[in-house]
């Protein structure tokens, strides 16, 4: 907490009670539901969440990119280094885009432009953000660039076609970097990937963390990249933080049901177990969310209590948040 | 006993501008029945087109395929579809493997309609059966694939893979695409089946967990070639090959007490077209020398444990 803004008193990211919904078919789907999160600068926040969860959509409402039509951010606040980032004019936050805060997407098949040069779509970035005066060449922080994500510099006038999923993904990488920024969204950035070209891309992008004391948010459904990436974790079902503290209080000791259950269901790497423990039944369905804990239909331990109102978040006194009203029956039954 | 599927040097090439592309080079393998061969390796390993000629969905270049000891390789026509009926895939994107123009209960009675052999009562009955065997409500006997979520649209077509009461089947990444908790659900369901009705499984998939909890032998494919193959459990306790070793310290560990040594490997899988007849990994091993040129043979270094290395013994 030693990097906090000295003109406020906020986390370098605050994000407080975001809202979002989408309307489609005339249907309001409630995509996130109040979620804060906080991360300081050279720390990285683990967001973990199946399919539909509303992750991604955190990640583009911070950038405020969410499509023009249908998306509404409808409340909150996504404070950086003290800036209301929700209130700022499209004009400055074209500004903050690719510069201040960049995002690396999912699939790197289709985030880059496939009739540019690799070299150029690194060089506009660097171009667009070139402050008055300032000397820097983009062609070559390109090619820096390429070089740092261990690409060789000669290959600058490739196009994305020549270049392998591995590579392609490093490139993104490069164009997300290419700023120096303070705040990365990495959405899945190695689910496209093959495992060992995942364990080299979390490292490269860990050695640049930390090289430039970059604050990152990693949206992943993946606990293996989590553990071995993040200092904390959020865990999100249905638009709502159910979890969150540090990675060691997650993992050692997840309280909440479904984090209980999302690591009884992957298969484990070291014991020999006849069945899996999957979560019985299915997400819920965005446009209809159950009343009180959107989590208590798959619930094991769910009572009336927990269909009745908007569940609390319970947090212990090291910090560990908590958002079910039965965790102490939960904690004695098991052990 | 006769093992359900046998295949004896199997190659598939594809035809490319630039030359043969070796998809499948060499492959050698037998599955007992009721067993599961695991098939594991990265994207563009030959891994897909492995299960995909074995069933005849691509035509083999050279090698042989026997079904419960019978060749099927050079199979026609009528034949050749008998034989089809006992083999059987599940495909790994439930959403683009079933029709989405068709109900449910279609797609699960498009194979009995086509093998001609029940009337429309019988198919009536046996698709509600196959649809109560994999867990599918029959109220959503009409409904459309896009009314279905990921894991039930997998289990129509795991439902449409079962229809014909196939001996072997090929599961293709079937759960690549789901969700941990809905994960763990369809690979309940397919051991389920295999022990209530003794079907053999090639399980093709990246996923080493996966891999590890289902399978009881594993092969693990590097550019079209076998370079490992051994039960399970002996595959995770003590991997042979420099790539399998590398591959297994690769996966994050969910262990954060123990986080995993990783062996960063250099490089990237070269290319598949017109390879160099030494070993295909030679690029990328840390452990490769001059000897790694030559083209590497299959050696069995301990009963049922196979290795493509020459460099073996100075590795280990």
């Amino acid at each position: 907490m030693a990097e906090k803004n000295p003109n406020t008193d906020r986390p370098f990211l605050d994000i407080k009670d975001l809202v979002v919904e989408y309307v489609s078919d005339g249907e309001t789907v409630h995509a996130v539901n109040g979620v804060s999160l906080h991360l300081e600068r050279g720390k990285t926040l683990g967001l973990v969440g199946e399919t539909g969860a509303g992750k991604t959509t955190i990640a583009k409402s911070i950038l405020r990119i969410l499509p023009d039509v249908g998306a509404k951010i409808c409340g909150g606040e996504v404070h950086l280094d003290g800036e209301n980032l929700l209130e700022l004019p499209e004009v400055e936050m074209r500004k903050i885009r690719g510069n201040k805060i960049s995002m690396i997407f999912q699939d790197p098949m289709t985030a880059l432009n496939p009739v540019q040069t690799v070299g150029d779509q690194i060089a506009e970035v660097v171009r667009l953000h070139l402050e008055h005066g300032d000397r820097t060449d983009p062609v070559e922080r390109a090619k820096e660039m390429l070089e740092i994500v261990g690409i060789p510099a000669e290959r600058f006038s490739e196009y994305p076609h020549q270049f392998s999923g591995g590579m392609k993904q490093r490139v993104v990488i490069a164009i997300a970097l290419a700023c120096n920024p303070d705040l990365l969204l990495a959405d899945e950035p190695t689910t496209a990937l093959d495992v060992t070209i995942q364990a080299q891309v979390l490292d490269l992008i860990a050695d640049l963390r930390n090289k430039y004391n970059t604050a990152m948010l990693l949206i992943t459904h993946d606990m293996g990249v989590v553990a071995q990436v993040c200092d904390d974790v959020a865990v999100i079902y249905a638009g709502n933080i159910v979890e969150y503290g540090t990675k060691r209080q997650v993992f050692k000791h997840p309280t909440h049901p479904y984090t209980i259950g999302l690591f009884g269901a992957i298969p484990d790497m070291n014991e020999d177990e006849e069945w899996l423990h999957p979560i019985d039944g299915l997400p819920p369905d965005p446009t209809n969310l159950p009343q009180g804990c959107a989590f208590s239909p798959r619930c094991p331990y769910a009572t009336d209590e927990c269909r009745k109102e908007a569940i609390k978040v319970y947090r212990t006194a090291d910090g560990h948040d908590c958002r079910c009203c039965r965790i102490e029956a939960i904690a004695k039954k098991e052990g | 006993m006769e093992p359900v599927i046998r295949v004896e040097n199997l190659k598939k090439y594809f035809a490319t501008p630039g030359g043969a592309l070796h998809a499948v080079d060499d492959v050698t393998f037998s599955i007992e029945a009721g067993k599961t061969l695991g098939v594991v390796g990265e994207s563009g390993c030959g891994k897909s087109t492995l299960g995909r000629t074995i069933i005849h969905l691509h035509e083999s270049t050279d090698g042989k395929i026997f079904l419960e000891g019978k060749d099927i390789t050079k199979l026609k026509g009528r034949e050749l579809r008998a034989a089809r009926e006992k083999m059987q895939i599940i495909f790994q994107d439930p959403y683009s493997s079933i029709d989405p123009r068709k109900t449910i209960s279609s797609t699960v009675m498009e194979p009995l309609k086509v093998s001609g052999r029940y009337n429309r009562r019988e198919i009536a009955e046996k698709t509600a059966e196959l649809m109560g065997l994999v867990g599918i409500d029959e109220r959503l006997r009409l409904a459309y694939p896009h009314e279905l979520d990921g894991g039930r649209r997998q289990r129509v077509g795991i439902a449409r893979a079962l229809a014909l009461d196939p001996k072997f089947i090929v599961c293709d990444e079937p759960v690549s695409a789901l969700d941990v908790s809905i994960q763990a659900q369809v690979l309940n369901l397919l051991k389920k089946l295999q022990q209530d009705k003794g079907l053999t499984y090639m399980f093709v998939t990246h996923d080493m967990s996966v891999v590890r909890h289902i399978s009881d032998d594993i092969c693990v494919m590097y550019l079209g070639q076998v370079v490992e193959k051994c039960p399970s459990k002996e595959l995770f306790a003590m991997p042979l090959h420099p790539y399998t070793k590398a591959l297994l310290s690769a996966i994050p560990s969910t262990d954060i007490d123990n986080p995993t040594k990783r062996e960063i490997l250099k490089g990237e899988l070269t290319s598949p077209i017109n390879p160099k007849p030494g070993c295909r990994f030679a690029a990328r091993c840390p452990f490769a020398t001059e000897a790694c040129e030559q083209p590497q043979v299959q050696e069995e270094v301990s009963p049922g444990h196979f290795v493509r290395c020459c460099r073996i013994r100075e590795v280990n």
